[in-house]
């Protein structure tokens, strides 16, 4: 970070801003994965686990969706693509708004830590042909589902077409990432400022607005001398519910209250930096490379 | 016979709606507005669990195996866990009874059959003090899974539902599993038991229809997020964080209530809210949501029954 070619973002912005509400379906009866079990509380159906997160689709998605349309905010919206299936109304209210829509799946509770590389090239194309059919988008990007990947993972989304990845938690700027085609950069996703670890803690709703403010003080501060991106991520079964509403707003309030945001979508953010920034960013990682190589 | 696998596809198909046939897909602003009594926008009630974790399980019971209470997990008999949970049945659910009452909110109290086997002072107590009581299967120790048969789950909700009409003289209309797990078939199961609502699926702000081919079965979601256990126990939130949380919570669907009803079930558990120093917290969150104007503190059956009359008069 310290040694970096600079980063500006449009209109001289500090902080490049995209916010990630993840539209999932956790499935009832999820096909067993050897690797990884959704619903460790008792034999499956969990209906107590899988009721609460329902609850975002029932109530909490639209609790949310009133608090975004206030402040005008463009969201990428982290799907699960089933949703489209299953839930033709939430599908329809993200089309209308023209989010955009970052795959993070088919569901949740299908991981592609288990898949062979054929059947991960096929999830790819269902998962392209899927976002196409409802929306008419073309996929750009990835948060795996449930945060699971492969090591194949950015070669094959690479190779469907994909520009970003959202998986890789190493950075407050957008990196190139290795891979066969290209370019595939990550963008800056969080698992800290993201309501699911916050609460499942013992935190409370004022405690993630501090922390949010917090990391947005900094993050515009360091953004003076080269962009930076943040990520908001958002539940609507956490974030949608009634004690936690306010919260959002003081948090949307404040973020966009502010001079030199850019409120971006995860493309947008990509595009600008491979347009702009990506062959510097290259350039530079092979500098640095070569004095570790002659170290 | 009804087959169940035709019925519950898995894994999900991916069509419009549930993956799933107990009930249908609604979206809360897309619902005709739902009328409590006297127009008021809020129902409140209080689930108090008496939930009784026995100190020999039968050897094929199934167990939560993150039970709460006690220390640590300790190797049967864990004198700690188990007397921890007994607190609740021998001085926390007075405690509990005493404040609900206090702020006029009629208790609605799950009693699993142990329970109304061991403890028949206790349930007399409970009825003389107007409590509504729902089937809670038959101990927490022997939660329903889609690992027992049919036969045995049909056994475990009769018994369970037969014991409380014993005891008290009235079959429940409500149920609460045993520590809110299901099997694929429990609301059917319900449902052709005669049980009128149920409370394991905390994933609304109104009651709604299940769709069972059984019969007729409504809806009563808890609020998972107020609940004692999920939030003091579970995700340790501090006293003051549930406290500003609970009331937070209502004065929003009391807001949000003012255009289509909402009601809020509290879950409490005697043993661990029932504790001297948590009560007070409870307490006061109560005294602040009862200044709210037209909160409608009622009983599972009630606000059921409000449900059933509002959408199908």
């Amino acid at each position: 970070m310290a040694d970096r070619p600079t980063i500006s973002w449009p209109n001289d912005a500090k902080v490049a801003l995209w916010v990630a509400p993840n539209v999932e379906h956790y499935e009832y009866l999820p096909p067993r994965d050897a690797l990884r079990n959704p619903w460790p509380r008792s034999p499956h159906p969990e209906v107590q686990g899988y009721s609460h997160r329902d609850y975002g689709n029932r109530v909490g998605f639209w609790r949310m969706l009133d608090v975004l349309d206030e402040h005008n905010v463009r969201c990428t919206a982290s799907t699960n693509l089933a949703i489209f299936e299953h839930y033709p109304d939430i599908g329809k209210a993200m089309a209308d708004r023209n989010w955009e829509i970052m795959s993070h799946g088919i569901y949740n509770t299908r991981y592609l830590s288990s898949l062979t590389e054929q059947e991960e090239r096929e999830f790819y194309v269902d998962c392209v042909d899927t976002l196409r059919r409802h929306t008419g988008q073309k996929l750009k990007g990835m948060l795996g589902p449930a945060v699971s990947n492969t090591i194949r993972t950015p070669d094959l989304m690479s190779e469907a077409g994909l520009i970003y990845h959202a998986d890789w938690l190493h950075d407050d700027q957008p990196i190139p990432i290795k891979v066969e085609g290209g370019p595939l950069i990550s963008v800056p996703y969080s698992i800290e400022l993201n309501d699911v670890p916050v609460f499942l803690q013992h935190h409370d709703t004022k405690d993630f607005v501090e922390m949010v403010k917090a990391q947005f003080d900094t993050l515009h501060e360091e953004g003076k001398t080269s962009g930076r991106v943040m990520a908001l991520a958002l539940h609507p079964y956490l974030m949608g519910m009634p004690h936690r509403i306010e919260g959002l707003e003081e948090i949307l309030d404040y973020l966009l209250g502010r001079d030199d945001v850019w409120q971006a979508t995860a493309s947008q953010i990509a595009e600008h930096f491979i347009d702009h920034h990506y062959e510097e960013f290259v350039d530079h990682a092979e500098v640095i490379s070569a004095v570790r190589d002659a170290s | 016979m009804l087959k169940l696998s035709a019925r519950c596809a898995m894994p999900a198909e991916r069509s419009s709606g549930m993956d799933h046939s107990h009930y249908s897909y609604s979206p809360l602003p897309t619902r005709a507005p739902l009328v409590w009594p006297e127009n008021k926008p809020l129902a409140l009630g209080a689930l108090v669990l008496l939930e009784h974790y026995e100190w020999e399980p039968p050897t094929d019971a199934y167990s939560l195996r993150n039970a709460s209470g006690g220390l640590i997990k300790l190797p049967a008999p864990d004198y700690v866990q188990l007397t921890h949970r007994e607190y609740g049945h021998r001085v926390g659910v007075f405690r509990l009874l005493d404040t609900l009452e206090h702020h006029g909110i009629p208790a609605t109290v799950a009693v699993d059959k142990v329970t109304a086997i061991h403890y028949p002072w206790l349930v007399d107590h409970l009825m003389q003090r107007g409590c509504e009581l729902v089937g809670h299967g038959v101990a927490a120790s022997q939660i329903i899974t889609s690992k027992l048969s049919k036969e045995a789950e049909v056994e475990i909700i009769g018994n369970s539902l037969d014991t409380l009409e014993k005891v008290t003289g009235a079959r429940p209309s409500g149920w609460f599993s045993p520590e809110g797990v299901e099997s694929q078939r429990t609301p059917e199961l319900l449902a052709a038991a005669g049980v009128s609502y149920v409370c394991d699926w905390p994933n609304d702000e109104q009651p709604y229809k299940m769709t069972t081919p059984l019969g007729d079965l409504i809806s009563l979601p808890l609020f998972l997020e107020v609940d004692d256990e999920f939030a003091l126990w579970h995700r340790r939130a501090s006293l003051a964080s549930w406290e500003s949380m609970i009331v937070a919570a209502a004065s929003r669907l009391h807001l949000d209530g003012q255009t289509s009803a909402r009601h809020m079930m509290l879950t409490l558990r005697p043993w661990l809210t029932g504790q001297p120093f948590r009560i007070r917290s409870l307490d006061r969150s109560l005294s602040q949501i009862m200044q709210l104007e037209g909160i409608w503190a009622a009983q599972g059956n009630a606000i059921v029954q409000a449900f059933r009359e509002s959408q199908f008069g």
